[in-house]
């Protein structure tokens, strides 16, 4: 059977250039980066070697990047690093409505140590506003975490002009305010530059980067000061203890080299495909809705609402014709509520249990595109005859007055 | 989560899917929880189901109950539906995944509001 990966936003595969390069790390140069000898230091330089790569993908400088084992440790350590570290400044948060569960996960927990926490709004387009933001500042607020792009319908909020208000209100002596965003759906996929966006934490995470799964990074801004959340080693300056997974920060140090040089093409060849593809969909397709401001997103995601039916059903039918999607459908999450993203731009139930998430990569092909053009609609319309809602709307429109 | 190949195999090829004509007892239930919609359709003759059709709405456990519900009730008598279990529906589909119990409670549960209209 044909296989179609479109859920890049979830992992992508790791590009065989990133296996090479990190395989020697496995065998023969096996080395702890913390060790004097000749292997530890061998490892050591592959480790400062990887760091200034993936500093230079986010125009940070090396020392600034600490490696951990993800995206959600990332958001863990800015977050909760930050808070510990000025809780006497403060106990507010500023954060939007749309954030990857990891970020929501850690502000339900700062919430039940006492921390007050306000959700803005990103209207019917998935766009945080700053004027919210500026409305929601407090002098007790310590973070602003806002994503750079969204993991469901891949939105590019404004960082930068969150970042130039912040900057704003510390000259105007109120100083303990940072501002955390999370780029790990973004990077490789946009440009990220951490002085054009002005953010003091920035999360990444190599497997959305063709680079294997369990390694990150957080850019940490010169002069923010953390409380480190794994303690019991000196690495990564204090801010992260345990022994580097050498391997793996080879494989990132690699993935940020070759996502800094080949952005411009991967950004045209996704954008490309996923226009056709979207144009291809609203051909064949009646009754569906597109998530998210089309000129907001990043180039490689399309979200679509399919009305009268249910996500999941048409995620296994795809799915049993070779084409891997996800849906923002509670069934797969594992919770009884569908999507709070699709619900955060105030859409239906129905048409947040009826999204699904189209994600491309670098290596996906024409042919890949006309092949889910070809079985998605024959999916959508199998699942619609079999659905009350839409007979029920067959049957409302047969008896509306002409 | 993963889905049997005969549950599976019901979602991509739906029995007895559709409206029913003729149907004699209908009903139409909604889970409240999770908003799944199963419609079912009934022709009985003779105290026998001479037809089943269903529509489902939500997620494939509950696609593929109405399916597998509807395709073992052609035939049976009223009274042989009426002792039907959920545990019967599970079996038919090779087994759900403990946290979609419920979409073979909702089958259930529209049968016997069908059978009530009798």
């Amino acid at each position: 059977m044909r296989r179609v990966y479109l859920d890049n936003s979830a992992t992508t595969p790791v590009d065989p250039r990133v296996v090479e390069a990190m395989l020697p790390f496995l065998t023969e140069k096996f080395g702890n980066a913390s060790s004097v000898h000749f292997y530890g230091q061998e490892a050591r330089a592959a480790v400062d070697h990887a760091r200034r790569e993936v500093a230079s993908l986010i125009n940070a400088r090396p020392n600034e990047c600490v490696f951990l084992s993800g995206g959600t440790e990332a958001n863990n350590l800015a977050m909760r690093g930050l808070c510990e570290a000025h809780e006497q400044h403060g106990r507010h948060i500023i954060t939007s409505a749309i954030e990857h569960s990891s970020v929501r996960g850690i502000c339900e927990a700062l919430e039940k140590r006492g921390w007050e926490v306000t959700r803005l709004p990103v209207y019917d387009d998935g766009i945080v506003r700053v004027e919210d933001v500026r409305a929601a500042m407090r002098p007790d607020t310590v973070l602003v975490t806002i994503m750079l792009a969204n993991n469901e319908i891949g939105t590019i909020q404004p960082i930068a002009e969150t970042a130039a208000l912040i900057h704003e209100e510390r000259a105007r002596g109120h100083k303990h305010t940072w501002l955390h965003t999370d780029a790990v759906q973004a990077a490789g996929r946009m440009t990220v530059d951490v002085e054009t966006l002005g953010c003091d934490l920035l999360s990444l995470s190599a497997h959305k980067l063709y680079a294997p799964k369990g390694v990150g990074a957080l850019f940490v801004r010169r002069s923010v000061r953390l409380t480190a959340q794994n303690v019991g080693g000196h690495q990564e300056r204090e801010r992260r203890a345990g022994t580097e997974s050498v391997p793996f920060i080879v494989a990132f140090g690699k993935a940020a080299a070759l996502a800094r040089a080949e952005l411009a093409e991967r950004v045209e060849h996704m954008r490309r495909l996923r226009d056709r593809f979207e144009v291809g969909v609203a051909a064949t397709v009646s009754d569906i809705v597109f998530n998210g401001r089309r000129d907001a997103r990043l180039p490689h995601l399309s979200n679509i609402s399919f009305r009268y039916i249910e996500g999941e059903g048409l995620l296994i039918n795809l799915d049993m014709q070779g084409v891997a999607v996800s849906t923002g459908s509670a069934c797969s999450s594992g919770s009884l509520e569908p999507s709070p993203v699709i619900r955060a731009l105030g859409r239906t139930d129905e048409l947040a249990r009826g999204s699904i998430r189209f994600s491309l990569g670098k290596d996906t092909t024409d042919a890949d595109i006309d092949y889910t053009l070809e079985v998605l609609p024959r999916a959508v319309e199998n699942l619609r005859r079999l659905s009350p809602l839409y007979q029920k709307a067959l049957a409302e429109q047969a008896c509306a007055p002409v | 989560m993963s889905y049997s190949a005969t549950l599976q195999d019901h979602l991509a090829h739906p029995r007895n899917a559709g409206e029913l004509a003729e149907a004699n007892a209908v009903a139409e239930l909604t889970n409240p929880v999770c908003g799944d919609r199963l419609r079912l359709m009934l022709r009985i003759v003779n105290g026998r189901i001479a037809a089943a059709r269903f529509l489902a709405y939500g997620c494939p456990p509950t696609i593929a109950c109405g399916s597998a519900l509807a395709e073992m009730l052609e035939g049976m008598t009223t009274a042989e539906a009426a002792a039907l279990t959920r545990q019967t529906l599970v079996r038919a589909l090779d087994g759900l995944p403990a946290r979609k119990n419920h979409a073979a409670a909702l089958a259930i549960e529209t049968l016997q509001a069908a059978l009530l209209q009798l």
